[in-house]
């Protein structure tokens, strides 16, 4: 049954967000904001930087800002942290990749102002930008998220999201994976990989992978097969989610970004939920001093060792 | 011992991955006591187990490796303090993927061995090839290697059609 | 283009009889990269290094692979042969072909296509191999030892006596530590000051070992063979260089009640004071919170009567740097304290047990200066409320230590033994006495230990009683001590007059502190951690750095001044050479690609990475990396493991070896 999700607030969010940035830039607090703006098609988004207190106005929040904006303060936009301290417009899930930057001394905290937002879910897609946000058309990620609110920003508009009950899409797929045999999930995993047409959008969109020089990018010695084919797209996919355990954030960028409609982050997901009931890690606010498979404890499980 | 040698018709490759201060030296003391194997293994020493990158494995098997152990120190005894607390959690993990995208855990085994236990040594190594031949061959990466084409599933009828027509 | 040579070993029979050698040969040298390939009876002996040598030289080989024993046998022996051919040791590599093949495997044929294998595999290894130098660190033969007590003097003699000089960092006035407090010592019972303070003089009057008393250490930088030690010296408010310890100062005081740490609190001491008489150095120091002229500005007594005119109230701290290049931590113990502890805290205190609160409950250390002939009641045992003599004294063993629920699980190793001593010294003190003890094990390992306590319960008639005290409460002038004998299975309630707790032995306050500024770990209560439990029990993972003493785990006297040796031999078999040599397998960052994320520095066990700045030429930032220290990194490659773009790379064992290998199979 399709039922719609209430948005109702981010009509005030988006005043909320556009009162606070005009603050900040006129203010000189910020040089930059990194937000959403509307894009030309109707309803629907694009990311954009805004460094005038005018262009204020422009920001908006709709259920087509699907974007992680974090990925703007690392790898793609080297030169925006350098302009001095920039604020950013975060959903709970962008907040949890900046947190992880945080910690993995990508960012730093007094070079941001976090401008957070009240979520209640995001579009799976955007290809229909004016959609109305349901339980059908919300992004996968949305039905699993606990992260509504974020804390610890610097502002948070005074909106509180009504999260609805969702089932949970990844955890289903998951479960109904794991039920396979291994020769089953190969065979779901080797179709699914054999789409891949190594566009490397799921790299470039991911706040993670900052690498200069990613691993599967090198040819001396050349740990990953580089080309377009099955050994190498599947090599590459198990590299990926592996650098990615215990970092990933579940914005789940990758998936939507992927043009064959790969599931990538439900890999991401699977080691989400294996970190968690080995080390009972989870991605959150909180800025670590250490990722989960950057520490040990002395009884960590070793069952699997004889 | 063995008394007569059994002829088999598939002779796994198996692939270790150890550490230079416990299980290579472990896998010495069985050589020095003369204790009797299975020829499959292939040992490639490395100073500490929290060396051993996942990729490693992945690439053993994809070249053609049918069984892979990892082994090293026991908790506690590393000799770099505390390098295979490290790799127990990255193998903790790691396994977890692989399992995840099909592969039979079958055929990855991860064991501690100490300096002193040969006895060991020879029990993984041997317990690991014959289970792994009980299983057959890794297909499954082989055949990857083999598609060299992009392999993108023919699923409209116009593919079909241009595809035929190559 | 590698010119490769390989040579097979045939070690007697032990390869050749399961592996056909001949054939391992002619195979590996059809290899690509392959130059020369030959099998020879015993590689390992001269004329089988001899052949090696000169194959180098008259087929200009490049890489060399031996295929014999393993390496952990003879890698040493061809890498040295290598050598002295002209080569690099580290472009030499060994197939282990006799524990990994002829050994283990009797079918000739799988044995010889396994060996032909193993060689390839080596040779495609050695073809990434790189010239790899030797890495050498200068070092400054000086060394630094931090703590005054047994332990630090020990260590401090052995080194200065052995041609170094030592700077002896001590945080109190005076050195001697807990040992300079202790009455008598068992198992032999002589007098503690009678053996310390020999030593602390010894220490005094070397000429190599410089004395920085009341003074931290505040900041520690570089590595083994080159530390930086920046040292804060407390205003001592008296010159230590014109006092000549005459002790006037002390004696015209008007300031005279101030509880004596060094006598547990029991003996007063004036405002400008040194701990105790026999302190060396012994320079008074003034205590600033207690003296009148710090507090109101008069006063000022000391300083008219101080002939050489050594007092100086504008002392301020200073900071003094010295560089050495071995350190050996020995800040010693400190006694757990019982009365409750903050919420929240791991360690629960023994707020029942009435310690703070009921004056004559006292602990082992309060009763060492009450037994000793210096103490403050001149070695009569009197209790601290009412000056009377206790006649039924109760000592409470495991007070804190093996009582997890208290927080603290171990063992605290010496209370068994200084608990008999207590109730033999109160034997010998008041005859008339009884002294009862409450056990749970009797641990007496150790060389005449057992004999001791034996003699404290057959001979000096301690009634020792195995269980523990539920409770003890002030009655009237007595403490009633209520406990169980599990032993006979009854409730025992005694009323004594003085009640000793045998408390735990912790750490010094703040020994976490000082390991993050060292650099080394602890475990979680404190205790240094060594880097190898069984077989490097002196050292600390961190190179350069040694431990001595109860700062490592709970110890008795010979066992620390033993420890306390055996780390100034550590420094100086360090000392022994002006350059380290170390083997040049450690990691090295690829600052290019190196994104700074430090999850290296993360995982290192060592402390080895540590963050650099690049910089343009205009001196801006342009990012930080991580830099391994080759003076510190032991070459485990935990960090190339779990760095994600592989921009650290441990020489020795490179990704470009290990794929090679792999794809050699």
């Amino acid at each position: 049954m399709t039922k719609p999700i209430d948005t109702s607030i981010y009509t005030a969010v988006t005043d909320a967000i556009r009162t606070e940035a005009q603050r900040i830039l006129s203010e000189g607090q910020v040089s930059a904001i990194v937000g959403y703006a509307a894009a030309r098609r109707k309803g629907s988004a694009q990311p954009i930087v805004i460094s005038q207190p005018d262009d204020a106005a422009k920001l908006i929040f709709t259920p087509a800002c699907v974007n992680n904006l974090a990925v703007y303060l690392t790898k793609a936009k080297k030169e925006i942290p350098k302009s001095g301290k920039i604020g950013i417009v975060v959903k709970g899930c962008d907040l949890k990749a900046l947190s992880g930057l945080m910690g993995e001394s990508q960012l730093k905290r007094e070079d941001i102002y976090l401008i957070g937002v009240p979520c209640a879910g995001v579009l799976a897609s955007t290809v229909q930008p004016a959609t109305e946000l349901t339980t059908d058309s919300i992004a996968p990620k949305c039905t699993e998220c606990d992260a509504h609110l974020p804390t610890g920003c610097d502002f948070v508009p005074a909106q509180t999201p009504v999260a609805a009950d969702l089932e949970k899409k990844y955890a289903a797929e998951i479960t109904r994976l794991e039920a396979l045999t291994p020769a089953e999930r190969w065979a779901y995993w080797k179709e699914q990989f054999s789409k891949c047409i190594k566009c490397y959008a799921c790299r470039q969109v991911c706040p993670f992978c900052f690498c200069e020089q990613c691993l599967c990018d090198r040819n001396k010695p050349q740990m990953v097969d580089t080309t377009p084919r099955p050994a190498g797209n599947t090599a590459w996919h198990i590299v990926r989610a592996m650098h990615l355990a215990g970092r990933c954030a579940g914005c789940a960028e990758c998936e939507r970004v992927c043009p064959m409609d790969i599931p990538l982050n439900l890999l991401n997901r699977k080691m989400a939920k294996e970190l968690k009931e080995l080390y009972d890690h989870e991605a959150g606010f909180e800025v670590l001093d250490k990722g989960p498979l950057n520490m040990f404890t002395e009884k960590d499980d070793q069952s699997f060792i004889k | 011992m063995h008394s007569e040698k059994q002829k088999h018709t598939f002779e796994p490759k198996i692939i270790a991955f150890v550490c230079t201060w416990c299980t290579y030296a472990g896998a010495d003391l069985a050589g020095t006591s003369r204790m009797q194997y299975p020829s499959n293994v292939r040992v490639l020493k490395f100073p500490c187990t929290g060396r051993i990158d996942p990729v490693f494995i992945l690439k053993a098997f994809q070249q053609g490796a049918d069984g892979v152990l990892v082994s090293g120190c026991h908790p506690g005894d590393c000799h770099y303090i505390a390098g295979n607390f490290h790799a127990r959690r990255r193998f903790a993990v790691f396994r977890k993927l692989l399992e995840f995208v099909g592969v039979d855990l079958n055929r990855l085994q991860f064991s501690w061995v100490s300096a002193a236990e040969g006895g060991k040594w020879v029990e993984v190594v041997t317990d690991l090839t014959e289970k792994v031949r009980a299983m057959g061959p890794m297909t499954e990466f082989k055949e990857l290697a083999m598609e060299e084409q992009w392999s993108g599933a023919i699923d409209t009828p116009e593919l079909k059609e241009a595809y035929n027509q190559i | 283009m590698s010119r490769i040579g390989v040579f097979i070993c045939h070690c007697g029979e032990n390869i050749s009889r399961t592996v056909d050698v001949e054939r391992v040969a002619q195979e590996v040298g059809k290899l690509p990269g392959v130059a020369f390939s030959t099998d020879y009876k015993y590689m390992c002996s001269d004329p089988g290094q001899n052949l090696l040598k000169k194959a180098i030289q008259d087929q200009k080989l490049s890489h060399i692979v031996v295929a014999a024993c393993s390496p952990r046998m003879h890698e040493k022996t061809f890498r040295k042969a290598v050598e002295a051919a002209g080569l690099n040791p580290f472009l030499c590599e060994m197939a282990n072909i006799r524990e990994h093949c002829s050994w283990v495997h009797e079918n000739k044929e799988e044995a010889t296509v396994k060996a032909v294998e193993i060689v390839g595999m080596m040779v495609e290894r050695v073809k990434k191999n790189r010239v790899l130098p030797t890495i050498t660190v200068p070092v400054t033969k000086r060394a630094l030892v931090i703590g005054g007590g047994i332990a630090g003097i020990q260590a401090a003699l052995d080194i200065a006596d052995c041609g170094h000089e030592v700077i002896l960092v001590e945080r109190e006035p005076s050195i001697g530590g807990h040992m300079a407090q202790l009455s008598e010592t068992f198992p032999t019972l002589d007098c503690s000051q009678c053996i310390m303070t020999p030593k602390m003089v010894d220490v005094a009057n070397h000429p190599r070992i410089k004395l920085y008393t009341y003074s931290e250490i505040e900041l520690v930088e570089g590595y083994i063979g080159n530390f930086q030690v920046t040292i804060k010296r407390k205003a001592r408010s008296v010159n230590e260089d014109t006092c000549t310890g005459c002790g006037v100062c002390m004696e015209k005081c008007p300031v005279r009640k101030i509880p004596n740490k060094f006598d547990c609190n029991l003996g007063m001491r004036p405002a400008i004071y040194v701990p105790f008489p026999q302190a060396v150095p012994n320079t008074p120091v003034i205590d600033r919170e207690n003296c009148i002229k710090f507090k109101t500005g008069k006063c000022g007594l000391c300083q008219k009567v101080c002939g050489p005119g050594a007092v100086d109230y504008e002392q301020e701290d200073s900071l003094v740097v010295e560089a050495v290049g071995a350190i050996v931590v020995a800040t010693g113990f400190d006694l757990y304290t019982i009365d409750e502890k903050p919420k929240g805290s791991a360690i629960k205190g023994y707020g029942e047990f009435g310690h703070g609160k009921i004056p004559d409950v006292i602990d082992g250390m309060t009763f060492e200066r009450l037994a000793s002939a210096s103490g403050p009641t001149g070695g009569k045992i009197l209790r601290p409320s009412d000056g009377r003599e206790p006649k039924q004294i109760v000592f409470i063993q495991c007070i804190g230590s093996r009582a997890r629920e208290k927080g603290i699980s171990y063992c605290s190793k010496v209370c068994c033994m200084y608990t008999a001593k207590h109730t033999m010294l109160y034997h010998h003190k008041v005859h008339d006495g009884q002294a009862y003890v409450f056990f749970m094990d009797a641990r007496t390992p150790g060389k005449s230990y057992d004999e001791f306590w034996r003699r404290s319960i057959e001979e000096e008639e301690a009634v020792y009683i195995r269980g523990m005290v539920s409770r003890l409460y002030q009655k009237g002038d007595k403490i009633v001590v209520m406990g169980s004998d599990i032993a006979v299975g009854v409730q025992v309630e005694i009323e004594a007059d003085m009640v000793v707790l045998a408390t735990a032995v912790q750490p010094q306050k703040g020994a976490d502190l000082l390991a993050q500024k060292l650099g080394i770990s602890y475990d979680k209560y404190n205790f240094y951690s060594e880097a190898h439990a069984k077989l490097r029990p002196v050292e600390c993972a961190t190179a350069g750095i040694y431990l001595a003493g109860a700062c490592q785990g709970p110890k008795d006297i010979p066992e620390t001044v033993g420890q306390a040796s055996a780390a100034a031999a550590k420094v100086m078999t360090l000392f022994s050479k002006d350059k380290l040599e170390r083997e040049p397998i450690v990691a090295r960052v690829k600052e290019s690609g190196c994104v700074g994320c430090f999850a290296c520095k993360k995982v290192c066990a060592y402390g080895a990475v540590e963050e650099k700045e690049i910089r343009d030429r205009q001196g801006n930032l342009i990012k930080t990396v991580a830099f391994v220290n080759p003076g510190v990194c032991a070459g485990c490659g935990t960090c190339q493991a779990t760095c994600p773009s592989k921009c650290v790379e441990l020489d020795g064992y490179t990704d470009e070896q290990v794929i090679a290998m792999i794809e050699a199979l």
